[in-house]
């Protein structure tokens, strides 16, 4: 199978873009080592697989707008039923947080195909549910994880092999054999055009509840990964808002079009770098935060823009 | 001989709309059967039907004698059903072997059959790169190699170029041969004939005529999907309009795409009509005359001065009105009719002051007792019966005022009563000395409603006629490209 040139292009890009901003932020450093490495990506993990799971699901013609408050869900009823047990126990909820959050966004994708109501609306209304039930399972800030496990996924001392494998092993284990099966494809085709491919004997009911179902895969991991990196849980609807506006940006910035059948989870995975390098930079220079999120919003209109008149004019 | 296919007692409504009623038909192995019918006549629901796409609410389907049910468009190719749409059922972000891929197309029966189509097609590239005539060749060679029994072919001469569809009327010949059959569906009246073995014309969802083409030329399939001629009583005495004013003046208008070398002329007090079969180009000379599209070449005069439209609103300030085919696209569903209505008048406004109660209550008023139009669900539009919303949609350009009026299909699906209702409405405008275009896919209006009639073929300008001598059939002939 051959990727499309114009996504490879975009990839390259993207790429580009965050090795100029990696060097960036390296030339900040004093040192720029293991550790920093290990930091950089403890902090893109969840907002990458976030990434990577929202964009699946706007691939395939929606968009979820509770994948932040699944993630934080999970992270709610794994830190609660983890606090100090044992590495077995942990390893379990963290299986169960994820097999919830496929079930949530099966449910999710069902009421979708049997009301036909939109996307947006569906998932709008779904995040408030999910923060509530987060609240009810962890009213605050706390809970835990067998440290053990925490550092299966976060990394002993200053290697950064863990991380990279939490970012790497959901893309290579889930996305590539399934970008190449059929069930793949018709992600694609509901995406593109569900008429056609219904014509072309895909189940868009079906394919639509296994989209969001394995959204909601991407969206456990990076509630389990939360969990994991910071040992605890934070039950807050701002944090939740934040990662799917998150999400939704690194998935356009990552070359995925919001309306549907374009793009893979490369670009996005990159792109959530990008995320975060522009505030971390920018604190660097003792720059105030909240200026960083004007420059991260500028930066996404004017990606999608280039991105936009690009595609024009390969059209023409 | 046990036939292929035997469908019989096929029913289908949506809603109050019956699309098909009782509808018999019969494919025999080893033939190319043609399948007729004007437009609403019912071989769409019935093509829908025979691939999964919809299911009936009557009537039984046997394939090879045994009684199937077809669920969905993978269960009738499973079957041995295999369609070939007016628009290629391929998923436009994806390559061509990803699209084959998703119906579990063999790569290589795919590849055999391309070059039995005698084209070359880059397998790797992007479905929304790939020409329209390729597209269908692509379409049809995915289905070629599923080694259907029976192969549907929607209108698929209608865009290709003559070679290819030589090709295709080929490869129709090669399957008959080795035993299957082919239901051919097409405006082209001439390649019936040619082409098809046996003929089955519907009309108004009922298989009116089944004959072997051998016994029967065109005229029979002509009068067959006209049925028995209603006669037709002219609501009025019609003056022709006033021959030397000319209103409109479309010279050599050409789109791009379909429209080639259109020109004709609108008179002042003048109800012109279009006739045409779905697609040859109607739509886009609508829009075109609407500011809403751009020609590509060619020239509109309007009272005498030449004329560009860039946007819809530059033609409605000149006094030419539209009237979509598609009412959901001209009105506001939830709003009421009083806002619906007055709606094209706060054009006239200006931008920022309030807009005087009285005086929009006085104009509503009128209009909708000039109108007739039932205010009972006055609330939201929505609610309204679909002959009343046209009624509005007319109505609103009535309240500001024009000088041509461009109406696309104004009656479908509406009942007879509130066509009358149209009909009179469209005379009386004209008696007034507005001018109205009207595009009809009910022949009929053609006599009762229009002063000359022009024939659309091909995106060409096929004839012009005075409409006291258009009866159906001399219309549906000319729409099928044929003199009668």
């Amino acid at each position: 199978m051959r990727i499309s040139i114009r996504e490879q292009m975009w990839n390259l890009s993207i790429l580009g873009l965050v090795i100029a901003l990696t060097i960036w932020r390296g030339n900040q450093l004093p040192v720029f080592g293991s550790y920093e490495i290990k930091t950089i990506l403890l902090g893109i993990v969840p907002i990458a697989l976030l990434a990577m799971g929202q964009s699946l699901i706007i691939i395939g013609g929606g968009i979820n707008l509770a994948i932040g408050a699944e993630a934080i869900l999970i992270n709610c009823i794994t830190a609660k039923y983890s606090e100090g047990t044992d590495f077995a126990t942990s390893l379990k909820w963290a299986i169960i947080g994820i097999l919830i959050a496929a079930a949530i966004g099966a449910l999710t994708g069902w009421i979708i195909s049997q009301s036909g109501i939109a996307d947006i609306v569906v998932t709008l209304a779904t995040s408030f549910v999910l923060i509530g039930l987060a609240l009810f399972i962890q009213p605050g800030p706390g809970g835990g994880v067998n440290l053990d496990f925490a550092q299966t996924f976060s990394g002993k001392g200053d290697s950064f092999l863990s991380p990279l494998l939490v970012l790497f092993l959901p893309i290579l284990l889930i996305w590539l054999p399934l970008q190449r099966s059929r069930i793949g494809i018709s992600f694609y085709a509901i995406g593109s055009s569900k008429d056609a491919a219904f014509l072309s004997g895909v189940n868009v009911k079906r394919t639509r509840i296994l989209l969001y179902s394995l959204g909601g895969v991407f969206a456990g991991i990076c509630g389990v990964s939360l969990t994991a990196i910071t040992q605890a849980a934070s039950p807050f609807a701002v944090i939740s808002n934040t990662a799917t506006l998150n999400s939704v940006a690194a998935a356009v910035l990552g070359g995925v079009s919001l309306a549907g059948g374009v793009g893979g989870l490369f670009g996005p995975a990159l792109a959530s770098l990008v995320l975060y390098y522009i505030p971390t930079i920018m604190l660097g220079y003792g720059i105030d935060p909240a200026y960083s999120q004007i420059i991260q919003g500028a930066l996404t209109v004017l990606v999608v823009l280039v991105g936009g008149l690009l595609r024009s004019r390969g059209k023409r | 001989m046990v036939s292929l296919l035997e469908i019989s007692g096929l029913a289908k409504s949506y809603g109050s709309v019956i699309a098909l009623r009782n509808a018999n038909f019969t494919v025999l192995p080893g033939e190319i059967h043609a399948l007729m019918g004007a437009n609403g006549a019912g071989k769409s629901t019935l093509v829908k039907i025979l691939t999964g796409v919809i299911q009936s609410d009557a009537g039984s389907i046997k394939v090879n004698d045994a009684e199937i049910r077809f669920t969905s468009p993978d269960n009738a190719r499973k079957n041995g059903v295999a369609p070939v749409f007016q628009d290629p059922a391929l998923i436009p972000d994806l390559s061509v072997r990803r699209n084959l891929r998703l119906t579990n197309t063999d790569i290589n029966t795919f590849q055999e059959n391309i070059a039995r189509l005698e084209i070359s097609v880059d397998i790797e590239e992007q479905v929304s790169r790939i020409e329209l005539p390729i597209l269908r060749m692509i379409d049809l060679a995915r289905a070629l190699a599923h080694s259907p029994r029976l192969l549907i072919l929607d209108e698929i001469t209608a865009a290709l170029p003559a070679n290819l569809a030589e090709t295709v009327i080929r490869v129709m010949n090669e399957e008959k041969k080795n035993g299957n059959s082919v239901i051919f569906i097409s405006h082209r009246l001439s390649e019936i004939g040619e082409i098809c073995d046996r003929v089955t014309v519907l009309r108004d969802g009922i298989d009116v005529d089944i004959f072997k083409t051998s016994e029967g030329d065109e005229d029979r399939i002509v009068s067959a999907m006209l049925g028995s001629k209603i006669s037709a009583n002219r609501s009025q005495a019609r003056s022709s309009g006033n021959q030397n004013h000319p209103l409109l003046k479309v010279s050599s208008i050409n789109d791009g795409h379909k429209l080639k070398d259109v020109s004709f002329t609108v008179n002042k007090g003048e109800v012109l009509g279009v006739v045409a079969l779905e697609g040859q180009g109607q739509d886009a000379l609508f829009e075109i005359l609407a500011g809403e599209r751009r020609a590509q070449s060619g020239e509109i005069d309007f009272n005498n001065t030449k004329v560009k439209f860039s946007h819809p609103s530059d033609a409605i300030k000149l006094g030419i009105s539209y009237v979509p085919g598609d009412r959901k696209t001209a009105l506001l569903p939830q709003r009421s009719i009083r806002e619906n209505l007055a709606l094209t008048k706060f054009r006239q406004l200006r931008s920022w002051s309030c807009i005087n109660q009285d005086n929009e209550d006085t104009m509503v008023d009128k209009a909708v007792s000039n109108l007739e139009i039932d205010t009972r669900a006055s609330s939201q539009v929505k609610r309204l019966s679909g002959g009343n919303q046209q009624k509005v949609t007319i109505g609103r350009w009535i309240t500001t005022g024009f000088d041509l009026l461009l109406c696309f299909d104004p009656t479908r699906g509406i009942d007879v009563g509130t066509k009358n209702q149209i009909y009179q409405l469209l005379t009386g405008l004209s008696a007034q000395g507005k001018s109205v275009l009207l595009f009809t896919s009910e022949l009929r209006e053609i006599e009762l409603v229009c002063d000359r009639a022009i024939v659309l073929y091909d995106g060409k300008i096929y004839g012009e006629f005075d409409a006291s001598i258009c009866d159906e059939e001399l219309l549906l002939n000319a729409a099928h490209g044929r003199s009668s």
